[in-house]
């Protein structure tokens, strides 16, 4: 399992900022073995920082990350695999020995960084590339690369920041497939995202972040749980004031009045809209990942 | 393989296939064969052709046996005019008592043309003059201009190889820092195994092309000819140039490494740089001007101070003889001087180089904790 508690990080203070900036202030989750977390939260909320501290290329004032129990430290984070933030290949180094040198550097003998190399290279579809420079590849087939970079030590960990950002769909279901993959395999799985539909359908648990403060987090049917249904009613052409005393809010459009609300008695308002006009929808709504998470940052 | 050696292994395998490299490995090997041969195509003898209109040849050839003379005799006085205007002729001796040129005569050809004649009129009436004798005192005279240009041409070729060294390392590492992969490294590595691996590596790049070019310029110099003309002891010169290479390399990669480290774009590499690449410049115009002056005050007191030694050393070493226990310790100074320009600068860089964004201040980085 890995454990991060209580990350507490400033910044020094620039011309702008005399006082420093509080970049993360008492971040705390867990992360289970199988386990894919979604990162989400606003630009500057925090996330970056968080997986760099995780991945030990920055330092928090406070606090710890554990995995298995154990504090990091450079051995353990030798199994990780990450994927920074504007991601970084070197752009004149041919892909496979790209790969291959990374699995060296991560600890790997030269057959089996070679033999690793070559699966993955196979298994990402990036194979009939292999001797070509790193910029000569399309945008989709570099992110497979940079994957292939965190993935080839086989890790025990998977800290990658935005890793399905500028991707068109088909390359974000290859990337999602092979984490979904590793993730089976129990390999615990964090990424940040900005595309909320894509964390809501991955993910087992989401963490939502703001301003430095993880402000909801838990499995996405927990914070739907949390966040309550939604009643939506639709009622066509009803009598003048024929909501007065429900709960919620009621929008017009056209002859059509919608009322949403979350708490309320069902059934009394049922009778009150078939009294009131002709009921076109009556129906309980999930929350999606975006209305939790607006509502979680607001 | 420890990590050091893998990242220093990587940039030699990257850097030594890239058209680049084999390009410039081989400009500068036909720069520096071309350069042993330059001697022998500038010092063709002079050649001087001369008429006579009513006269006897001069020996000149005698006086002169570098140069060579082609005589042509010319009828009459007004042929000789001609011939000298078309530039037939250089000069011409008319009646044993004139000589006609197109201006002024060629101050050489001038003085031994009055003197061989001299010579003849006072052989003439039984008088003969024995020549001065000329002899050099300094030992070592015979192979001073020799010496010189050995010195010249190390210093511009150390000079060059440092820059462009030094120069590498700064791109090497914005490269790393600006696209983010310091992280991925550094989640593995050691600030100072990246750092030394990729200096370690860069400067087996530098040798490889040092030794092509000391090897290249030894080959084309003894191919040509003037290598026959070198003082002895080159062999040590060249090892020593080796050396100093190696130490100069290390003090100014270091260096740029930690200025680098202070930008992410490539584009502010050379602001950042700019006082590293004086310090280079001065140290190759105090090293410049000593192959002038390689026994004077500021030769033998800059061959102390690092980084100059770096440069002035070996020029004092080429163009004179020094002695072992100066060399020794000169190499002493600078070593200290490379081990804590080492401790600085991975300091620096171990501070800025995960700091992406605008220019780090320098001051601001020492001052960090």
């Amino acid at each position: 399992m890995l454990e991060i508690s209580e990350l507490h990080k400033r910044f020094a203070g620039g011309p702008d900022a005399p006082g420093g900036k509080v970049a993360l202030d008492g971040i705390s989750f867990v992360v289970r073995p199988g386990e894919m977390f979604g990162f989400v939260g606003a630009n500057g909320a925090g996330k970056t920082t968080t997986m760099r501290i995780i991945m030990g290329v920055l330092q928090a004032d406070s606090g710890s990350v554990s995995w298995q129990g154990r504090e990091l430290g450079r051995d353990t984070r030798r199994h990780f695999g990450y994927m920074p933030e504007e991601r970084g290949l070197y752009q004149k180094m041919r892909v496979a020995e790209q790969i291959e040198y990374f699995g060296r550097l991560h600890g790997l003998g030269a057959a089996a960084a070679k033999k690793a190399t070559e699966d993955l290279m196979e298994r990402l579809g990036v194979a009939e590339r292999r001797n070509d420079a790193v910029q000569a590849l399309s945008l989709g087939n570099q992110q497979r690369v940079q994957l292939a970079v965190a993935l080839v030590h086989d890790p025990e960990v998977l800290v990658l920041d935005e890793p399905f950002s500028g991707l068109d769909p088909i390359a974000v279901d290859a990337l999602a497939t092979a984490l979904q993959e590793r993730c089976r395999g129990g390999v615990p799985v964090i990424f940040s995202s900005h595309q909320l539909e894509l964390v809501e359908r991955l993910c087992d648990s989401v963490g939502i972040v703001s301003a430095g403060r993880m402000v909801a987090t838990g499995t996405v049917a927990d914070l739907r749980a949390a966040e309550g249904n939604t009643l939506r009613v639709v009622v066509r052409d009803p009598a003048p004031g024929w909501a007065e005393g429900l709960p919620g809010t009621v929008s017009v459009n056209g002859d059509r009045h919608i009322l949403r609300t979350t708490d309320g008695d069902d059934q009394e308002i049922l009778r009150r809209a078939v009294k009131a006009g002709h009921v076109e929808h009556f129906g309980v709504e999930q929350p999606t990942l975006t209305e939790i998470f607006k509502e979680a940052v607001a | 393989m420890n990590g050091l050696m893998l990242v220093a292994r990587r940039e030699i395998m990257t850097q030594i296939r890239t058209r680049a490299f084999v390009i410039g490995l081989l400009i500068s090997a036909v720069l520096v064969a071309a350069l042993s041969y330059a001697p022998k195509v500038f010092d063709t003898p002079d050649v001087y052709t001369l008429g006579t209109v009513n006269s006897q040849q001069l020996p000149l050839q005698a006086a002169a046996p570098e140069a060579k003379f082609e005589w042509r005799s010319l009828p009459d006085e007004a042929a000789a005019k001609q011939a000298v205007l078309a530039g037939d002729v250089d000069a011409v001796l008319v009646n044993g008592t004139k000589v006609l040129t197109d201006g002024e005569i060629e101050p050489e050809l001038g003085v031994l043309m009055q003197t061989v004649n001299r010579e003849v009129r006072l052989g003439a009436i039984g008088t003969s003059i024995p020549p001065l004798q000329i002899e050099s005192v300094n030992p070592d005279a015979r192979y001073e201009s020799a010496r010189t240009g050995i010195a010249v041409v190390l210093v511009l070729v150390l000079f060059m190889m440092l820059l462009g060294q030094a120069v590498m390392v700064a791109m090497g590492v914005v490269e790393e820092k600006g696209s983010r992969i310091v992280e991925i490294l550094l989640s593995t590595l050691r600030p100072w195994q990246l750092l030394g691996g990729k200096i370690l590596g860069l400067g087996v790049l530098g040798l490889i092309n040092l030794v092509t070019i000391l090897a290249v310029g030894l080959g084309a110099a003894t191919a040509s000819g003037i290598a026959s003309d070198f003082p002895p002891g080159i062999p040590g010169v060249v090892a020593g140039v080796l050396v100093w290479f190696v130490l100069g390399y290390a003090f100014f990669a270091t260096l740029s490494a930690a200025l680098a480290s202070l930008v992410s774009r490539q584009e502010e590499v050379n602001t950042v740089m700019t006082p590293l690449t004086m310090l280079i410049m001065v140290t190759y115009f105090v090293a410049f001007y000593a192959t002038n002056d390689a026994t004077g005050t500021l030769a033998t007191v800059m061959s102390y101070v690092p980084p100059f030694s770096s440069m002035v050393m070996p020029v004092r070493m080429a163009a004179t003889e020094v002695p072992l226990w100066q060399v020794g310790a000169s190499m002493a100074a600078m070593v200290v001087a490379v081990l804590a320009v080492l401790a600085f600068g991975a300091k620096v860089y171990e501070r800025a180089v995960l700091r992406t964004g605008a220019r780090l201040k320098l001051v601001e980085v020492l001052r960090a904790k």
